[in-house]
């Protein structure tokens, strides 16, 4: 294979399908993944920030759907379209996600199936879907989660957003293993944090000196999209062909103190 | 169900490419058919008709006639 030769971590002649894509990691992982190469289909529900990120990419058989995830029937429509136009899909990103700081009193058992149904069914459903022989590149494939620290530690206040990043970690394990047949490898990506609309908005509920202490837990402070989306280019690549079934933590040190 | 349809569904369920199945297709001597074909035919069956088969049960078929047997001939339409 000459690309692994001569540039392991190269995406070129590689179709990415990114959810999320239209702010935070999600946009920087898909915008970075044209950089290198590949070419993208973005997802996301907000229609006018979607076409600023596909504004941004370059030359390539990219495009958009502006999609509600929680509504599982629009996906498979919109994966046949591509294929059909463009040809198999080599790599998955579920970057879509939402985020609550709830006291657990005021959690109930809809707000579980809201959370659960963007972080975790939808990505699960999307990567069920692409992994289909007639929609799956046959040489295989790379599905990425982007889940969180937090999906290993606790905290309180987020039983549900835990959990369902928790399940993403186990739940892409079983997918590796299931899907290893298929060369299709299986990974998540757990940041700390990292500076995006979604934790902009965690911050509006925290005092300063809240704010203060979470940044002091990270020893080389809060993460930019970039640093995960630099991740997923890797995972995504050729260079990371052994490597599956994995968590990769990317934190400024959070973790390790 | 008729039973072309379960067929249909059967050959997508079970993401057979080469070959198109029929009733006299043995499943077992197929190069796709292992232990998650077992687990994608129990799925199949219970999604269809809310029954559920066991893998003793299935390691006794042979083609997608035996199948459609085990589930029981009166459960087709056709």
């Amino acid at each position: 294979m000459k690309i692994i030769e001569d540039y392991p971590f190269s995406l070129s002649g590689k179709k990415i399908l990114v959810t999320g894509a239209s702010s935070g990691i999600g946009k920087s992982a898909a915008i970075w993944c044209n950089k290198m190469g590949a070419d993208v289909i973005l997802i996301a529900r907000d229609q006018k920030r979607l076409k600023e990120t596909y504004d941004i990419l370059k030359v390539g058989n990219n495009t958009y759907y502006s999609l509600d995830l929680k509504t599982y029937e629009v996906i498979e429509p919109a994966v046949y379209e591509y294929v059909e136009k463009y040809g198999k899909i080599d790599g998955f990103i579920h970057a879509a996600g939402v985020e609550e700081t709830i006291p657990m009193q005021l959690m109930s058992p809809k707000r579980y199936e809201e959370l659960f149904s963007i972080n975790v069914i939808s990505g699960f459903e999307i990567a069920r879907i692409i992994s289909k022989k007639k929609y799956i590149n046959p040489d295989g494939g790379s599905f990425i989660f982007i889940s969180s620290i937090m999906g290993t530690l606790g905290q309180s206040g987020k039983i549900g957003y835990c959990s369902s990043k928790g399940a993403l970690i186990s739940g892409a394990k079983a997918m590796a293993l299931e899907l290893a047949v298929k060369k299709i490898r299986v990974n998540t990506i757990s940041p700390a944090i990292v500076e995006t609309e979604l934790t902009r908005r965690m911050f509006t509920s925290l005092t300063e000196e809240a704010i203060k202490a979470i940044s002091e837990m990270h020893p080389l402070g809060f993460g930019k999209p970039d640093d995960i989306a630099f991740a997923a280019i890797y995972l995504l690549s050729d260079a990371a062909k052994w490597v599956t079934g994995s968590n990769l933590i990317i934190d400024g040190g959070y973790c390790a103190k | 169900m008729k039973k072309q349809e379960f067929i249909e569904g059967l050959q997508e369920a079970l993401e057979i490419e080469k070959i198109k199945l029929d009733e006299n297709t043995n499943l077992i001597e197929l190069d796709e058919y292992d232990s998650l074909s077992v687990m994608a035919i129990i799925a199949f069956v219970d999604n269809n008709f809310s029954k559920k088969l066991t893998g003793i049960e299935l390691a006794s078929i042979t083609t997608v006639q035996s199948l459609l047997k085990l589930i029981g001939l009166e459960n087709f339409s056709d």
